[in-house]
């Protein structure tokens, strides 16, 4: 970093312009998996950011006391915790979104994008910093899952609901989920992550440049 | 010794912390946990053995290593007995309930209850009111000859309709429906009036 970012800015670069998914294109696992629904997307992206907010806190709060080569361990044990703790508070709350989301749930400790997060933010950074960088990409990470979420759900069924099944918006009679069912497969997930990406990169690259590289 | 206490001593710390942590989650959340899977089986269950109504809470035994639970309504008159079983799918285990009539000749129904199938494709072996045909077929057959499954309109009493594009998927179904009728219906103890 060669100026500092203010905290907002921080906020703010883990939603746009670093985007976990759609910049960084870390956390594909999940991305590519549980992207079929909405619901499956905000649940995801919610234990993910509570994750995240809580590896970066640890880490921030501890970064004069890490010895450096047990840092990925110090990671990978906070991370571990917190994921086994979400799992077991859907479980508890939410038991059917959970049970839909399976093993991706427990998964979401080898999601590199958090990780990332420690290395690069937390350890160097005050709480502040860190927790405002770990929003930001929880934030960035959910609206991701969410856009391929929407867009799946809407081809591959037809449909939109929102968790607690209200229904958003349902296509007229007129469309054949049946014919776009690739969509809801793993197949239509490669699509459409291709499709977004792509979209922002082209919207990335009209951005005038402010200094020449 | 020094050494190795002073480059480790957070890690086992953060260990105990962690663990403690752990721990008082798991305490507080296992009771509802274990009560939404319990739920999750009742509902199964009534939904399976259509006559239960608001019957005593179902007994369970043990038969042929499966988990079956006698079904008795009110009066305590046997009104069914649902088989929890469970068996290869297509991406993990399937886990079903089959309901039973009380003379354990006729399936009254057939409830996934866990299973990670395709989702638009697999998935619909689950039941989701009318509107996935599959599961409902078991409803009626009888106990007495296997299954057989086809990818036409059923027309002999025997035959089940695959799910299109999620042939397997209605086999797995199928063949743990069918290991219930060969394994547990025989076993299933005697019971008077």
């Amino acid at each position: 970093m060669a100026e500092e970012m203010s905290h907002f800015q921080q906020f703010k670069s883990g939603i746009v312009e670093n985007n976990p998914v759609l910049v960084q294109l870390l956390g594909m696992c999940p991305t590519l998996a549980i992207t079929n629904s909405l619901e499956n997307a905000l649940v995801m992206g919610a234990a993910a950011t509570f994750v995240v907010v809580m590896s970066n806190l640890i880490t921030s709060l501890l970064r004069n006391l890490i010895q450096p080569h047990v840092r990925i361990l110090i990671f990978t044990l906070t991370i571990a915790t917190f994921v086994t703790i979400a799992d077991m508070t859907l479980k508890a709350h939410l038991y059917q979104v959970s049970k839909q989301l399976g093993a991706f749930v427990p998964l979401i400790i080898v999601n590199c994008m958090i990780i990332c997060r420690a290395e690069v933010v937390a350890l160097k950074s005050g709480v502040g910093r860190s927790l405002a960088d770990a929003f930001g990409i929880g934030i960035g990470f959910t609206l991701a899952l969410s856009i391929l979420g929407v867009i799946r759900e809407i081809l591959g069924s037809g449909s939109l609901t929102l968790p607690g099944g209200m229904k958003l918006l349902e296509l007229p009679p007129g469309f054949d989920p049946h014919a776009w069912i690739i969509m809801i497969l793993p197949p239509g997930a490669f699509l459409t992550l291709g499709v977004v990406v792509g979209v922002v990169n082209y919207l990335r690259q009209r951005k005038p440049k402010e200094v020449p590289a | 010794m020094k050494k190795f206490l002073h480059e480790s001593w957070l890690v086992v710390l953060m260990g105990g912390a962690f663990a403690a942590l752990l721990a008082t989650t798991q305490s507080a959340t296992i009771d509802r946990i274990r009560e939404n899977e319990r739920q999750d089986l009742d509902t199964a269950i009534a939904e399976v053995v259509p006559d239960l109504g608001a019957g005593r809470p179902p007994e369970k035994l043990r038969v042929a290593e499966h988990d079956v639970y006698r079904c008795r309504d009110a009066r305590g008159m046997l009104v069914g007995w649902v088989v929890d079983a469970s068996g290869v799918g297509f991406i993990d285990k399937i886990r079903l309930v089959v309901g039973l009539s009380p003379d354990g000749r006729t399936i009254t129904g057939v409830k996934v209850i866990g299973h990670l199938e395709t989702p638009g494709l697999g998935n619909k072996i689950e039941t989701k009111g009318d509107e996935h045909f599959y599961p409902l077929q078991y409803a009626g057959k009888s106990t007495q000859r296997a299954m057989e499954l086809v990818k036409r309109p059923a027309g002999e009493p025997h035959e089940i309709q695959a799910i299109t594009g999620a042939t397997y998927s209605s086999q797995y179904v199928m063949d743990i429906v069918n290991a219930v009728i060969a394994r547990v219906v025989p076993e299933l103890p005697a019971e008077k009036g």
